[in-house]
């Protein structure tokens, strides 16, 4: 097997079939490859036999051999193709299962800049490509030693040294096929995916800001870089193709050796005519067996980039700074006296960051309480809200309801604490769905009272009800609209405290100020919210502040 | 898909010239097999008769000769190949970039920039294999099947009659099996997508799940999708599979006619054997092109797939369904008196595609210079848009003027300073976005801008990552803004335009940016703000109102 680092090793192993389910494939693979050889094999026979002009019924076996391989190497492919696309299907499935159950302890805040779109979606096609693994690497691979092996020993019946000369080329096709292009290609590779990367970024910096180029004038500038950068790929590309064609060209190369040594060992060694055609030909039949080896090296070399990314993405320890729930969290009951939150000198840092984000945060909320956090961008905001809900690890003294955060599991603490997020994530799905899974027994008419109360009734209306679809990440509603159905679902689930982060940053002042209305009247007197915004947010609805600027007093405040 | 797609040649020059020296190759790639098999059988005949190695030698010289040959000539087609792919991919790349940068931002409105760079960098490489799999072997299909049949039929006319009857049925049941199961295979392309965007959905959606108390329901949920998707799946591949069996049964089972009919034949003394032997050997070379084509038929229907998406960039862009300017409003009574600033007259924008629906209320406006105008209204009236038509990023109906003259489309709007509502910074530093479209960088002028936008006191040398990574979300939207200052000041623009720039922004930074735009404006500039944030409105020459009717629908809606 190609070589693998540590770090990718799990994740392979996901994606690889158990033994039992890739063993149908592997010999019917194995079954076809042998029927193409035999079938070369056979017809060789026949027609030497033939020229010998024996009796017809010396030959019938050989016909019915002939007939019998052809349609043995095609129905066996056949069926190698259907039972490793099933294999590897049914493997999907749990390499999904596994990928989600590593990103799952981590989400959001250790996934850092993976959480970007483009990265997510990047990530998902390659848990794609990494169904290929079993497919296109390990059953090309395992089918052609499988051959080989079998038509050596077979041409070692009859013709030992020419079965060793067989051998020592594919064995020299193998190392020159593996090593050499392994080197090829990691060179090229080195240079290659770097520029890939940058032409993508370049790309992508051009399109996605196609406005402020042009109306900056500063479009042509860009381009001009994009075709320089083009160049430089467009050459490191063809090194890489020169190495990669060389090595067709020796695979076919070494078959064409092997065909001419098996003539020269076998030209004086007294075989039989048949026998001896057979020894020549068989080389020819197994070599285009061995065919398939260069596009499953390729695809390995695919499976590990894939694989290696989705290692970086999903690791398998969680990053300091990441809560993770202590053996012995239980649920304890709740203080019914004390405070809902109480914060002292809390200070929350983020993984790999050397500064806290947040430090010195101290606070008391009570039921009824509406507390605004305010402060300027980059204070920290953000990362006081992660750790409310414990996506963030905290220093300090953090009790909910009376109890040590850090003592609870994780998802104790996020049913008292609830979060709506700045840029909230809309499944796609039907509103109903999106709102349903924040209480799934909630009628249609609570649903419907509930987007009344964010200001999306008339919208909803007019979008055709509850069934109305938002699109793949939202995209068929606007920025204030999901961020009112983020809303909605967040006090549909009733949190005894709900943290709001920016509610009113895509939505105009008069609406933005309804909105803290409607939010602010839903908690009633029995539940706290906590309002992050750096809009005002009206003086009467406020019972505390919190000024994380002011909060952050060891720490210079950011330009 | 057609075999060979005339869009492609049209398009990219390289590929024409690829199909010249793919030809040139593969006539000498032909010419050097049918040698080979020649000098083969000759080898096999000398030794069969016993004449040994002494006798066989030369002619095994000569086969090993062509045995070089034919790679040489694999690599030069592999070489061929790579070459013409990376300057194809180049070819298109270039011109679809060109296409994109001509039609401006209205041309990529309603496409997802993540996913127009994707199929301008990744994309494309699906015709690596398109150029180095499948069109070689189509042009062999062309060049070498022809050939190889002519010398079979010449040798052995019963066994070209068998191939010619045989080859033909290949593409026939391809066909056949092909539109059996093309809606298939279109259901289940579908379903793949639905079920990698439903995996997207659960990755990119986790940390809200989490806040739900959801993300243990997701494994099992997983499974379950991709386990029914799978279900379907094997029902399409068992028979979307059999075009594949039929392929390789068409060319299997010939060969073992020919055999079986060359070998009874041989029998009977009716064919030499050296003629037997290389009709055998020839047979397969006949099918191997096509079976090539067929095998790599969906990954060339990929890589047209991949070109097809760059094809709909260069299609020319439609006509704008809105006219700039409607007749009668371009009247004789408007160009007489020259006012100065922009007047917008019954500007609308019906028809246009923007991701929330618009209002398609006229607007009519006048915008006075050394005023700061405010455009107000709820969200989704159109405000944004209303400064992207100014802008000339998206058609409008009605009549946009400025100094007495109409702005069309064409104008280059050396005028206009403007920033959209996004900071959309590029990765240098602060000074090179600040100055970004400049000939030169003017310092003294760099600062004053900076102090415009409330931000004097950051570095200008600071770095800047892609998406504006290492400022904070204010500081960035106000290095936008410093841009858009930057832009007024060194050219001399008598209009700045910018989509709400303080939405950011705390009180104080809020202050100090409007003190900036105030100042821009009382130099004799018309200073366009797109803003729902009080301290704009209260600091305010002027105030637009967009969309009213439809606030009021709104309202009329809640209540």
């Amino acid at each position: 097997m190609p070589e693998q680092t540590p770090r990718i090793r799990p994740i392979l192993r996901l994606a690889t079939p158990p033994a039992r389910a890739m063993a149908p494939a592997l010999t019917a693979g194995a079954l076809a490859a042998a029927a193409a050889v035999a079938l070369l094999a056979a017809s060789t026979w026949l027609i030497t036999r033939a020229a010998e002009q024996p009796p017809v019924l010396f030959l019938s076996m050989a016909v019915v051999a002939v007939r019998a391989f052809a349609l043995a190497r095609a129905v066996f492919r056949y069926l190698e193709r259907l039972a490793g696309h099933g294999a590897a299907f049914t493997q999907l499935s749990s390499l999904r299962v596994g990928v989600v159950a590593r990103i799952l302890p981590i989400a959001p805040a250790g996934l850092g800049a993976a959480a970007r779109g483009d990265v997510l979606s990047r990530l998902v096609r390659d848990v794609d490509d990494l169904a290929d693994f079993p497919l296109r690497v390990i059953a090309p691979l395992v089918t052609t030693a499988l051959v080989s092996v079998l038509s050596v020993a077979a041409v070692w019946f009859v013709a030992p040294s020419a079965a060793v000369a067989l051998a020592a080329w594919l064995v020299l096709s193998a190392i020159v096929g593996s090593a050499g292009t392994a080197a090829l290609a990691a060179r090229a590779e080195r240079h290659i995916a770097p520029l890939r990367g940058e032409l993508a970024d370049r790309v992508l910096e051009i399109i996605e800001n196609l406005d402020v180029l042009s109306a900056y004038g500063a479009l042509d500038e860009r381009m001009q870089a994009v075709r320089a950068l083009d160049a430089r790929l467009r050459r490191a590309s063809l090194r890489r193709f020169l190495g990669a064609g060389l090595q067709a060209a020796l695979a076919s190369l070494f078959g064409g050796a092997a065909v001419v040594s098996a003539l020269l060992l076998t030209a004086s060694a007294g075989l039989s005519g048949p026998v001896l055609a057979v020894v020549v030909l068989v080389p020819l039949a197994v070599f285009e067996v061995a065919g398939a080896v260069p596009a499953a090296l390729a695809s390995w070399r695919q499976v590990r980039a894939s694989a290696e990314r989705v290692a970086a993405v999903a690791p398998s320890v969680v990053p300091a700074g990441i809560p993770v729930d202590r053996p012995d969290a239980i649920s304890r009951p709740a203080d019914p006296l004390a405070p809902l939150l109480e914060l002292h000198d809390v200070a929350v840092t983020w993984p790999d960051e050397p500064v806290p984000a947040v430090s010195g945060v101290s606070v008391t909320v009570h039921a009824g309480d509406r507390l605004v956090v305010t402060g300027p961008s980059g204070v920290g905001k953000t990362s006081l809200a992660l750790a409310l809900v414990r996506f963030l690890e905290y220093r300090g003294c953090y009790r909910v309801q009376g109890v040590e955060a850090r003592d609870l599991p994780q998802a104790a603490v996020r049913r008292v604490v609830g979060l709506c997020e700045q840029d909230p994530w809309l499944f796609d799905n039907s509103i109903r769905q999106n709102l349903l899974f924040a209480r799934d027994t909630a009628t249609d008419d609570e649903l419907l009272a509930v987007l009344g109360r964010v200001g999306l009734a008339g919208w909803v209306a007019e979008r055709g009800g509850l069934d109305a679809r938002v699109g793949e990440r939202g995209a068929l509603v606007s920025g204030g609209q999901a961020q009112r159905i983020a809303v909605a679902r967040a006090l549909l689930a009733d949190f005894p405290v709900l943290v709001v982060d920016e509610p009113t940053a895509n939505v105009d002042a008069a609406q933005g100020e309804s909105l803290l209305r409607d939010i602010a009247a839903a908690a009633g007197t029995k539940r706290a919210v906590v309002f992050i915004s750096h809009a005002p947010v009206p003086p009467e609805l406020v019972t505390a502040r919190l000024d994380m600027a002011a909060a952050r007093h060891p720490l210079p405040a950011p330009v | 898909m057609r075999p060979l797609d005339p869009r492609l040649l049209r398009h990219a020059s390289a590929a024409r010239r690829f199909l010249a020296a793919g030809a040139v190759i593969g006539v000498a790639h032909t010419v050097v097999v049918i040698c080979g098999a020649w000098l083969l059988t000759r080898c096999i005949v000398l030794a069969v008769d016993g004449r040994g190695l002494t006798a066989v030698s030369p002619v095994i010289g000569l086969l090993a000769a062509a045995v070089v040959a034919r790679s040489v000539l694999t690599w030069l087609q592999d070489l061929a190949a790579a070459r013409a792919a990376s300057e194809v991919k180049r070819q298109l790349r270039a011109r679809a970039l060109d296409a994109l940068a001509a039609g401006g931002p209205a041309r990529i409105a309603g496409r997802h920039s993540a996913h127009v760079t994707t199929v301008l960098t990744g994309g494309l490489d699906a015709l690596d294999t398109y150029f180095s799999r499948y069109l070689p072997q189509l042009l062999l299909t062309a060049i070498a099947t022809p050939l190889l049949v002519a010398v079979i039929l010449w040798n052995d006319p019963a066994s070209g009659v068998t191939v010619i009857l045989a080859l033909p049925l290949i593409p026939v049941f391809m066909v056949l099996v092909g539109w059996r199961t093309q809606a298939a295979q279109q259901e289940q392309w579908l379903a793949l997508q639905r079920l990698a965007s439903g995996f997207l959905d659960v990755i990119g959606g986790l940390a809200t799940l989490k806040i739900y108390g959801r993300e243990h329901r997701q494994p099992a949920r997983l499974r379950a999708i991709t386990e029914e998707y799978q279900g379907r799946t094997m029902g399409v591949l068992r028979v979307s599979f059999l075009s594949g069996f039929v392929l390789e049964l068409a060319a299997s089972l010939s060969v073992a006619l020919v055999a079986v009919s060359i070998g009874l034949r041989l029998v009977d003394g009716q064919l030499p054997f050296a003629t037997g032997l290389f009709v055998l050997l020839l047979a397969p070379e006949a099918f191997l092109p096509l079976r090539q084509v067929g095998a790599q038929f969906h990954a060339a229907a990929d890589g047209i797939a991949a070109a097809d998406e760059v094809f709909a960039l260069l299609a020319p862009a439609p006509a704008p369904a809105v006219a700039h300017s409607r007749p009668g409003v371009r009247g004789n009574e408007s160009e007489g008196r020259a006012e100065a600033g922009v007047r917008f007259e019954g500007v609308r924008f019906e028809g246009v595609v923007v991701r929330a629906r618009v209002t398609s209320e006229p607007v009519t406006a006048h915008v006075r210079p050394g005023e700061l105008s405010v455009i107000a209204g709820p969200s989704g009236a159109g405000k944004t848009t209303l400064l992207r038509a100014l802008a000339g990023f998206v058609p409008f109906d009605g009549r946009i003027s400025r100094n007495g003259m109409p702005v069309g489309q064409d104008d280059t709007r050396g005028w206009l300073a403007w920033a959209g509502q996004r900071p959309q910074l590029f990765s240098g530093t602060v000074a090179s976005n600040v100055t970004l479209g400049a000939a030169s960088v003017d310092l003294p002028l760099l600062q004053r801008a900076l102090a415009l936008a409330g931000i004097p006191s950051i570095d200008p040398a600071r770095t800047v990552g892609g998406s504006a990574s290492g400022l904070s979300g204010g500081q960035a939207q106000r290095v936008a803004v410093a841009r858009a200052c930057y832009r007024a000041l060194a050219n001399g623009c008598d209009v700045v335009a910018l989509d709400e720039p303080t939405s950011a922004l705390d009180d104080e930074a809020e202050a100090a940016l409007l003190r900036g735009l105030r100042a821009l404006a009382q130099a004799g500039r018309a200073v366009i703000v797109v803003s729902h944030r009080p301290a704009v409105l209260a600091a305010a020459d002027a105030v637009v109102h967009v969309g009213e009717t439809a606030a009021r629908a709104l309202e009329a809606a809640r209540a």
